[in-house]
């Protein structure tokens, strides 16, 4: 018997149209880190998919400790001690770790001997016994909403050892965690190998795997290109590879004065559609050819502070003021007017239209308006046409062969970023508002982007930069604000402040310290 | 057995499957399933189907009858159709404006009662000139609507009351008024219905004679041709179409591109019910001429499924009402001819119907059987 625990042999995997993985081959050793790199699209989900059983390949087979096996569904891959931790947390929100853990397969007793139950006690102090033995500290009757990301991600974790899982997948586990808790996550990941687990990482962070794997799979454009020994090749040589050509996210920002104040926010508190109290008593102002970014750890105000911005959250106390006009009491199209632009975290629910065209959503900034809309409300589609052929060419927007008739659900995400970002900066507005505009990109996209809100300041324009990515703020930033629980911890230039110091921040370390 | 089971799907998803016209492929589909469904039906009950479905088509005057009474012909039918047509159009337009911005209107039944009773009340005795009571018919009827429309809207845009239960207790409420006044004021002592209105206000001209023929002429086909027209370039070509469209599809990014959400929900419910109230004047003014008290009008809530077997589409809805009251007006020669039950008639229009409202399933289906068959097409060759 071999000491593989897993064989993927041949794989491939076609939708129409697209080919997500060629001829893909890999093993994964009894008890080793496996990372598998690659950028956005190049194939990395689809095959983990695959070996999760939510995908049935194409071709090709795969083997678990030798044996060829089918696995048709994740109950499949459950039997086989295969345990997956998802990009997005499958979890039920309204109730407890321990319900959430044993959900599907909840140990049941029999009351009166007759009338099932399910055993919550033992259920509990099975996932406390767990939770002991893997270090991973989760309180089993806490209800999920309660927790922060890091303990769901625990609860997720837990729910895979839960089944016994021995190969335990990880879907880019460290997108939505602080700089600390990535670090406790990496330790944690190491710890499960030591006590014998096999461990995929899906990732497109060279450091991490840097610090923790053992071995590297790198996927191309659904190709294998290369398996690497970690430990014998630098992060860089492991970055052209992925990309084919070598790259560089370091941006050129020109030293440029400050022009005058563009935005001016002052004492602004806000509460979200919960009546809870999201945004408390912010202040702060971005002047032209300046980026200010906000740092924080994913729900602690961000996207609120976007959202009252531009109107979309009325704010409960407070001034907004652009460039010297008090703004708060506009509403969202005469805010736009003014001359703000806003890329939305949220590109399928608010940012896009996905069942309209590409045309119509390139121009749904403008579309009320002449040279889109005569004073009498009947549009003109030719107009929609000629900007967005302008624009798809000038932004380089990968559409069908229907051009700007295709439907935007239909283009790929980065495509949609890229669509909606188009839209925004054609509107040559004074400030523009990012919120997390790279995530779920590839490297090259990210690129491309980067120097997109690099060349915006250049241009003398305000920009507000939110982002759960502290590379992209430290990389991008002249000014870091660092938001915790709706309150602003500082405000300072970005030079004065190191990547760790940030993450202090956005953990509320400071705030009884001050 | 797997090659067999392929051909089904391979031409399951050439049939419904994506590209042009899809939607109208799948609506024919369901026409076709239904009819097959039918023809069991009869086929269960010894009735030849083929001779069914011909007397369907003789009954409302799309195919000559053997024989005609005197006065009557062909014509005579198809006309006919026509008049009862009107209101489905109507009707069923009303259903697809409010669907397209994602709201369910099944308030058309008690609309229509509304407008009809205020009409009539109104104008419907009165001894106005023909011309003028008739435009004031319609004037009521879209006045009467549009009021009822912005009800619904306004409670949903400033309370966020669901509208579907504001409509169903709507419906309630307005048949129970309605009826009351009917039954306590306008009750004629034989039908015990409204009484009948004066010609002068009907928008059917009832037995002109013509070609030696005795017909009933609708005025207002014209008219409803005009509206399918108009909700369409409203649809398609207009500013508030598209804001229309759009907070029917995501109110979210609706509201982030600036539209105000709530104002364009008002303004969907006013068109959609003043659609109604015209479907609600043709029907009790046109077709008919009397109200029967504490009736909801069947018409009202079968519009629903014909706005969809129509995909919202106006010119759809056109052809779909079309399509529905040849059944319905055909009814009679049917059960007449064959003797089967006039229900038999229903329960076709019934399957037809049901078959329509599954037409997005059968959408997913014939895409995902594409992506199946596009998928093993990529292996085998």
């Amino acid at each position: 018997m071999n000491n593989n625990f897993v064989e993927l042999k041949n794989i491939s995997k076609v939708f129409p149209n697209i080919v997500a993985n060629d001829n893909v081959s890999i093993d994964v050793k009894n008890g080793e880190i496996y990372a598998i790199l690659g950028e956005n699209g190049a194939g990395k989900s689809t095959l983990m998919s695959v070996l999760f059983g939510l995908y049935e390949p194409s071709a090709g087979s795969i083997h678990i400790k030798g044996e060829e096996v089918k696995i048709t569904s994740p109950l499949d891959a459950n039997r086989l001690h295969i345990g997956m931790v998802h990009q997005h947390f499958k979890l039920v929100d309204n109730q407890s770790i321990a319900e959430n853990i044993i959900l599907g397969i909840e140990p049941i007793t029999k009351k009166f001997g007759l009338f099932p139950k399910i055993n919550i006690k033992k259920a509990e102090e099975d996932v406390a016994l767990l939770s002991k033995k893997y270090h991973l500290e989760v309180n089993p009757t806490d209800l999920i909403k309660d927790v922060s990301v890091s303990t769901r991600q625990r609860v997720e974790i837990l729910k895979m050892l839960y089944r016994d899982a021995q190969l335990l997948i990880f879907d880019e586990p460290t997108a939505v965690l602080t700089p600390q808790e990535i670090e406790s996550l990496l330790q944690i990941i190491k710890s499960l190998r030591d006590s014998g687990k096999t461990i995929i990482i899906i990732t497109h962070k060279l450091d991490e795997i840097k610090k923790i794997a053992d071995r590297c799979a790198i996927l191309r454009k659904g190709k294998l290109i290369d398996v690497l020994d970690v430990e014998t090749t630098t992060t860089k040589q492991m970055s052209s590879l992925m990309v084919g050509h070598d790259i560089s996210l370091q941006i050129k920002k020109e030293d440029n004065a400050y022009g005058e104040d563009v935005l001016r926010v002052e004492n602004i508190s806000a509460k979200n559609s919960d009546r809870v109290q999201t945004l408390n008593n912010i202040s702060f102002k971005i002047r032209s050819g300046e980026i200010l970014a906000v740092a924080g750890v994913s729900g602690n105000g961000q996207v609120e502070l976007a959202d009252a911005i531009t109107g979309l959250l009325d704010i409960t106390e407070g001034q907004i003021y652009l460039s010297a006009k008090e703004i708060n009491k506009l509403d969202i199209r005469e805010r736009i007017e003014e001359g703000i632009a806003y890329i939305p975290e949220d590109r399928h629910n608010v940012g896009l239209l996905l069942d309209f065209t590409l045309a119509e959503n390139l121009c749904l900034k403008q579309y009320y308006q002449e040279p889109y809309c005569s004073d009498k409300g009947v549009l003109n589609f030719e107009e929609f046409h000629k900007t967005s052929d302008q624009l798809i060419k000038n932004f380089d927007i990968r559409c069908g062969e229907d051009g700007y008739n295709t439907v935007v659900r239909s283009m790929s995400g980065g495509n949609q970023q890229k669509a909606i970002i188009a839209r925004e900066i054609h509107a040559d507005s004074k400030l523009v508002i990012f919120v997390q505009p790279t995530r779920g990109l590839d490297v090259g996209a990210i690129e491309i982007i980067h120097k997109r809100i690099a060349k915006l300041r250049n241009d003398g324009k305000a920009i507000l930069l939110i982002s759960l990515e502290l590379d992209e703020v430290m990389s991008l930033a002249d000014t870091i604000l660092v938001i915790y629980n709706g309150e602003v911890q500082t405000i300072r230039d970005a030079k004065e402040l190191s990547k760790e110091k940030v993450g202090e921040y956005m953990m509320g370390v400071h705030t009884h310290a001050k | 057995m797997l090659n067999k089971k392929n051909i089904y799907k391979r031409s399951f998803a050439s049939f419904c499957g994506p590209g042009k016209h899809q939607l109208l492929r799948i609506s024919f589909f369901c026409l076709f399933l239904s009819l097959v469904t039918g023809a069991i039906l009869l086929l269960l009950l010894g009735k030849n189907p083929f001779v069914a479905y011909t007397s369907l088509l003789q009954g409302s005057g799309i195919l000559p009858k053997l024989r005609y009474p005197g006065r009557k012909s062909q014509l005579t039918d198809f006309f006919n159709l026509l008049n009862y047509t009107v209101p489905m159009i109507f009707a069923s337009l009303s259903v697809a404006v409010a669907l397209k911005c994602g709201l369910f209107n099944i308030c058309v039944s008690g609309i229509m009662v509304l407008s009809g009773f205020m009409a009539t009340v109104l104008v419907g005795y009165s001894d106005i000139t023909s011309i003028v009571a008739k435009i004031l018919v319609l004037l009521i009827g879209v006045g009467v609507g549009a009021l009822v429309g912005a009800l619904i809207g306004w409670l949903k845009y400033r309370f966020n009351m669901n509208e579907v239960v504001v409509a169903i207790m709507l419906n309630y409420i307005i048949s129970y008024v309605v009826s009351f006044f009917i039954n306590t004021q306008l009750a004629d002592p034989v039908t015990r219905q409204s009484v009948e209105i004066n010609q002068n206000a009907r928008l059917t001209l009832v037995d002109v004679e013509m070609f030696g023929l005795r017909i009933n002429i609708t005025t207002v086909f014209v008219l409803a041709l005009i509206v399918v027209f108009l909700i369409k370039f409203l649809l398609d070509k207009t500013r508030f179409g598209f804001e229309l469209k759009a907070v029917g599809v995501n109110k979210n990014a609706s509201r982030y591109c600036g539209i105000k959400v709530g104002k364009t929900l008002v303004k969907t419910m006013i068109i959609s019910g003043a659609l109604a109230g015209l479907a609600g004047v043709t029907y009790y003014l046109g077709s008919y001429a009397s109200i029967q008290p504490r009736v909801v009008p069947q018409l009202g809530f079968d519009a629903i499924a014909v706005a969809l077997l129509g995909n919202m589409n106006p010119i759809g809805c056109l052809f779909a009402s079309g399509l529905i009251m040849i059944f319905e007006s055909g009814t009679a020669y049917l059960s007449s001819r064959l003797g089967v039950l006039r229900e038999i008639a229903a329960l076709i229009i019934s399957i037809l119907l049901l078959f329509s409202a599954s037409s997005g399933y059968f959408k997913i289906l014939g895409n995902k059987f594409k992506l199946e068959l596009g998928e093993n097409g990529g292996r085998n060759e």
